[in-house]
């Protein structure tokens, strides 16, 4: 019963950077921009997260700079894909491949590698903690881990019950026709695009800042492409992902504690877990239903005028 | 097209007079690299008109009506409402002014209601109100000129012609005094058509005015105040429907007399190829084929008419190889049974199809001509061995093909096959299937979007064939043409034959075995 | 309603019209592209000298140098033989659609495969280096099979399974070499020394091993099989229309499980390149890097196998100027990933100019 308690408590911390990447690339990926790029974009929000903590010290104002920073280079990625019209399988492979190296180079220069930093403390409920069972899960949380739940609240009512969401979601299923409308394509996908990769960032600067409080090259460790993959599984949809998020989470979380309850799994296999769940999940996901729910013009570049 | 003449026209004195015009375009020019789609073209309008702007595939119509709209841009040339010069760049532009299209594939958002698609055009104000506005104002306009539609009911799920009255509702409901219709009445049968003429009819008497695309000679005389005629890029003319009858008009069209007269078989054989009893269930668990049966002999052509989906691809891609029916068989006299056939094996047996969508199934649009049309005989091991394509045979019989077949546009065999116009694309297609001399020819639309030139050699090759002793099937939602060319022919309806005729057959009979009525 | 907007003038944004390019001669194709490598090489060497590099230490250590210096020569040599074997694996798996990103898992099952051969000493001694060719390519080809399974029977995006892979095939490799294969004299993390019958010598009296000439004889086949045989015009087509392809009687399934399968294999074969050839030896890092080069070969070099050639020495020349550049300039090695990602990019954005084209409206 510790055990589990133990456990879940410890999972919400590990889903956030999950949720919040995963919600960052459905926002994107809704508008019809293909994004592969999201281990990028989060390992520029961890660096940028733990660097800002290191020079600045105030840890929610790096959170910030992160997800800016990170909205920087999203207008990259937004203006080779929507502008320039570049495969967008290729722009999100060279993007991350751009900040694994752009983040290596700039935390050794900058000294910023293997610098552990105090991160955020959890909120304080007061008598709250102290229920039993739940107490620990539901009230021992970090700031940011019930942010995340509101984050995902006002992004279904944005897309559900408003304009700006409507537009988004015409322009990623059908381009033309809301061009033809009279919505541009271009600057809803910008905006999407930045906003999304934004709390890609933010997932990523969460990793370093709160959780780990340490920025190690390569810290995401494959977290971005588990996030595409949960983002297919969710089918493009906000609550099922936080669903999807939580289970990972759980993984994630599991894999320290196996050997406490004696299990004997050689330690590299465990470390093998998240990604085995992950293309188990992907499996899944295509058994159940043949259409896979994808915005309707995911990954193609919009052009007005064409000659059919 | 029905007989029945819609009851009230607005009695106009002149074609040319330019009392009343509200919308002038003048010499527009309009180029896509090198070639020239709209060549100085002069349009004008008047108020509470109903326009047909008519011609054949490729003259100019689409394109003309897509500057208009602010979809492209002109390269010159200049727009004129009530007198003043205006600028028309961006969709958003044409809104403003009160002008809206409908186009021939619909820009619709298919997971979005009918209302949200409203929404998405007109939408103003705060989302909540906008939308509640949008209802009471749609609901009002389908009440003043006798539309029925479900605004609540994602777009996906409605049929084609009400998907036709969302689209004429996103217009309707920003009070334009423009519409635009490209082709309206591709889609829809008779009935439909009239119904809807019948509504812009009424549109029309309060003071808006209709601009409608056509290739279609009778809708052009039937239904319209004025007709101008367009042609390979320029305006040729504009006449009143009491002025002209078909044969001038299709002079106008053509820029000569091109009449194809039906040729019957002269020799109807053994059955050749026979369909039984083909079953298909959808994605959406209802039966797209529902056991359907026909027969076609050899030296015949078995025309197989209909509204389009109705199952009509399904059935061409179980014949071409491309899916399989849940249960059914198909017999090729003489060898057997073929319905679990893979493509490569049907056409070693002499069976080709032609697709309607060429641009899916016909050609690689960035491969060269010579790959297009040599890939067919290289599989079949005619242009060399496994580890050997010998490219000098295939440039050969290339060149020969395309003599043979008449193939225009052609610069250079490497040249991409993107570059060739839809006739002579279409040209190219059957090339490559007919020079490996098949003797089943399934094909599915195979003149949509033609010219009339084209349209009539693709005919005479099918025509050919089965003169040779083959067997065509002819699937196509033009009854002018199934009457045409068919010896046979069959009405398809809800995935079935549901009558069949022999050719000459009474009009009436197969309209209303196309609308269930058999 | 809304107002009637009448304008008669245009603004910056209206001036311009976008339109697609329906074909560009070859010739200037290339012009352009040079003009994004161009482009892209600059952006690197600004980003060299921020980080300290002076512009004359550039132009001698990098261009000058690379040339000159039989060391440098020869290493330039070794490097480029596994990144052409891997920029063909990145191609043939493109040529077909089919995205291979874990070319890094395969490379690393290769040179497994490669390794196990060595350790166990299997096989007479004559033929053992082929035996490990052999199995690394078969090593690479199984590592494919789930992949390729998940996108023919389930239409699951080979671009992640792929990669997911990689980390699982990542940590199977640490199990080892900090399990079973651990060096028995240091204890290190890498496997024992490869006995000489089990690595690829060099060539009579140049400083070059072998494997540049397996990799100019893989050129030679793949450039065959692509251009001259049957498979290879089929593979046009499925590359250029699938659906297009199925109808015209090709088996797609057949295509794309040969493209990937062979994808594959030619990554397998480039760890036991890299095993064999340079380290003799299994480490834990020796895979690092060949994966996305090869990956963005093959997009420079539009999947055809001789560009493949050329774009593979221009890595091999970033990759020996990364490591002056480590060891003289204290720059890590990650500037070398930095200037590859801005050369793709630039290179990609220039690609634009060939598609599209600008019109100025009047």
């Amino acid at each position: 019963m510790d055990f589990l308690i133990n456990w879940f408590s410890n999972v919400p911390q590990s889903a956030v950077s999950f949720a919040l990447a995963t919600l960052g690339l459905i926002i994107c990926e809704r508008s019809g921009v293909l994004n592969l790029g999201a281990e990028g974009f989060m390992l520029m929000g961890a660096m940028t997260g733990a660097g800002a903590v290191l020079a600045i010290g105030n840890p929610f104002f790096a959170l910030l700079l992160a997800a800016l920073s990170t909205g920087a280079m999203a207008l990259l990625f937004g203006f080779l894909v929507i502008t320039l019209r570049v495969n967008q399988v290729i722009s999100g492979l060279t993007m991350v491949f751009f900040a694994q190296g752009f983040t290596t180079l700039v935390s050794t220069k900058m000294d910023w590698t293997n610098k552990a930093f105090t991160g955020v403390g959890k909120v304080n409920f007061g008598w709250l903690v102290d229920i039993p069972v739940i107490g620990k899960i539901l009230f021992g949380q970090d700031v940011i881990v019930y942010l995340t739940v509101l984050i995902f609240a006002a992004a279904v009512f944005l897309f559900d019950s408003t304009e700006q969401g409507m537009r988004i979601k015409a322009v990623g299923e059908n381009p033309e026709a809301a061009d033809s409308a009279g919505v541009s394509v271009a600057i809803n996908r910008y905006l999407a695009v930045v906003v999304g990769c934004m709390f890609v960032g933010l997932a990523g600067a969460y990793m370093s800042v709160v959780v780990a409080k340490i920025w190690v090259d390569g810290m995401t460790g494959g977290r971005g492409w588990i996030a595409i993959a949960l983002v297919i599984f969710a089918r493009w949809r906000f609550w099922t992902a936080l669903l999807g998020a939580v289970l990972f989470g759980c993984v994630e979380a599991l894999i320290p504690r196996i050997a406490a309850i004696g299990l004997q799994v050689p330690q590299y296999f465990m470390l093998m877990l998240p990604y085995v769940a992950t293309l188990s999940v992907m499996a899944w996901s295509s058994l159940r239903r043949k259409s896979n729910g994808a915005p309707g013009a995911l990954g193609k570049p919009f052009v007005r005028e064409e000659r059919s | 097209m029905s007989s029945v003449k819609i009851a009230k026209k607005s009695i106009v004195p002149e074609a040319d007079d330019a009392s009343g015009t509200m919308l002038v375009l003048k010499n527009i020019v309009k180029t896509f690299g090198n070639f020239t789609a709209l060549d100085d073209v002069s349009f004008g309008l008047k108020k509470g008109e109903v326009h047909a702007l008519l011609g054949e595939n490729g003259a100019g119509k689409s394109s003309l009506m897509n500057v208009l709209c602010g979809l492209y841009a002109a390269n010159s040339g200049a727009i004129y409402f009530d007198g003043q010069p205006v600028l028309i760049s961006k969709p958003s532009d044409a809104h403003s002014l009160g002008i809206g299209m409908v186009h021939q594939h619909y820009k619709l958002v298919k997971t979005f209601t009918a209302l949200e698609n409203i929404q998405l055009e007109n939408g103003a104000g705060p989302y909540r109100a906008s939308m509640k506005n949008l209802q009471q104002r749609a609901i009002e306009v389908c009440g003043r000129i006798g539309f029925e539609l479900e605004l609540d009911r994602p777009v996906e799920q409605l049929s084609v012609s009400e998907q036709q009255r969302v689209e004429i509702l996103k217009i309707l409901t920003a009070n334009a005094r423009i519409i635009i219709l490209d082709e309206p009445t591709a889609v829809l049968t008779d009935e439909e058509a009239n119904q809807m003429f019948g509504a812009m009819r009424s549109l029309a008497a309060t003071g808006c005015s209709v601009v409608f695309v056509t290739h279609k000679l009778r809708e052009a005389l039937n239904f319209a105040d004025r007709i101008t005629v367009m042609r390979a890029g320029r305006k040729i003319d504009t006449v009143l429907p009491s002025q002209v009858d078909a044969r001038s008009l299709t002079n106008l069209i053509v820029g000569e007399n091109i009449i194809e007269r039906p040729q019957r078989s002269k020799v109807v054989g053994a059955p050749k190829i026979s369909v039984s009893g083909l079953s298909k269930k959808g994605e959406n668990g209802f039966n797209t084929l529902n056991n359907l049966s026909f027969k076609v002999n050899s030296g015949e052509i078995y025309g197989i008419v209909g509204v389009g989906g109705n199952g009509q691809n399904e059935l061409v891609s179980i014949l071409g190889g491309l899916s399989r029916a849940d249960s059914g068989q198909i017999e090729l006299i003489d060898h057997g049974n073929i319905e679990n056939a893979e493509p490569l094996e049907l056409r070693n047996l002499g069976v080709t199809c032609i697709y309607s969508d060429r641009a899916k199934y016909g050609l690689a649009n960035d491969l060269s001509l010579a790959e297009n049309f040599a890939i067919s005989g290289v599989l079949a091991g005619e242009f060399g061995n496994r580890y050997w394509v010998n490219n000098r045979r295939i440039r050969s019989a290339a060149h020969q093909a395309i003599e043979t077949f008449d193939i225009r546009g052609v610069r250079a065999l490497h040249q991409k096959t993107g570059l060739l116009s839809g006739g002579n694309a279409q040209k190219l297609v059957i090339a490559r299937e007919f020079s490996r001399k098949p003797s089943i020819v399934i094909a599915h639309s195979p003149c949509r979007g033609l010219d009339v030139r084209a349209a009539s050699a693709v005919h005479k090759h099918l025509i050919h064939v089965r003169d040779s002793g083959g067997a065509v099937v002819l699937i196509s939602e033009d009854l002018d043409e199934v009457l045409q060319l068919s010896d046979r022919m069959g009405v398809m309806y809800k995935g079935t034959i549901v009558a069949e005729f022999s050719v000459p057959a009474d009009r009436n009979n197969i309209g209303r075995a196309m609308t269930g009525h058999a | 309603m809304r107002d009637i907007k009448l304008k008669s003038q245009r603004n910056l944004f209206q001036r311009f019209n976008l339109e697609m390019r329906e074909h560009m001669p070859v010739a200037q194709q290339a012009l352009v592209i040079a003009c994004g490598l161009i482009v892209g090489l600059i952006f690197s060497a600004l980003m060299l000298m921020v980080s300290g590099v002076s512009a004359s230490d550039l132009l001698n250590e990098f261009i000058i140098s690379i040339f000159t210096n039989s060391r440098n020569i020869n290493a330039v040599l070794s490097f480029s033989a596994p990144l052409i074997i891997v920029g063909l694996a990145a191609s043939i798996g493109f040529k077909a659609r089919f995205w291979n990103i874990g070319i890094e898992g395969q490379v690393i099952f290769g040179a497994i495969g490669a390794t196990v051969i060595a350790n166990y000493d299997i096989g007479p001694d004559s033929t053992r280096i082929v035996l490990m060719a052999l199995v690394a390519a078969l090593f690479g080809m199984a590592w494919m099979i789930l992949p390729l399974f998940l996108r023919l029977k389930l239409q699951v995006s080979e671009i992640i399974s792929t990669l997911l892979l990689n980390y699982i095939a990542f940590n199977f490799l640490l199990h080892m070499l900090y399990g079973a294969w651990k060096d028995p004299v240091t204890s290190f993390p890498n496997s024992k020394i490869y006995d000489m019958s089990e690595r690829l010598h060099k060539i009579a009296t140049l400083d070059v091993s072998v494997s540049i000439l397996i990799s100019i004889v893989l050129v030679i086949v793949v450039t065959w099989i692509l251009f001259f045989s049957r498979f290879g015009y089929a593979m046009k087509f499925v590359y250029a229309n699938p659906s297009m392809a199925k109808a015209v009687g090709i088996n797609f399934g057949i295509m794309l499980s040969v493209a990937a399968l062979a994808s594959g294999a030619l990554a397998g074969l480039t760890g036991f390149t890299i095993s064999a050839g340079i380290d003799s030896r299994l480490t834990q890092g020796f895979f690092v890097g060949y994966g996305f080069s090869g990956i963005l070969i093959g997009f420079l070099a539009r999947n055809n196998p001789l560009l493949v050639v050329f774009f593979s020495l221009m890595m091999a020349i970033l990759m020996v100027a990364g490591q002056t550049l480590q060891v003289f300039y204290q720059i890590p090695f990650a500037m070398v990933q930095l200037i590859q990602a801005t050369i793709v990019i630039c290179v990609a954005a220039s690609e634009f100019f060939i598609h599209h084209r600008i019109q100025v409206v009047s």
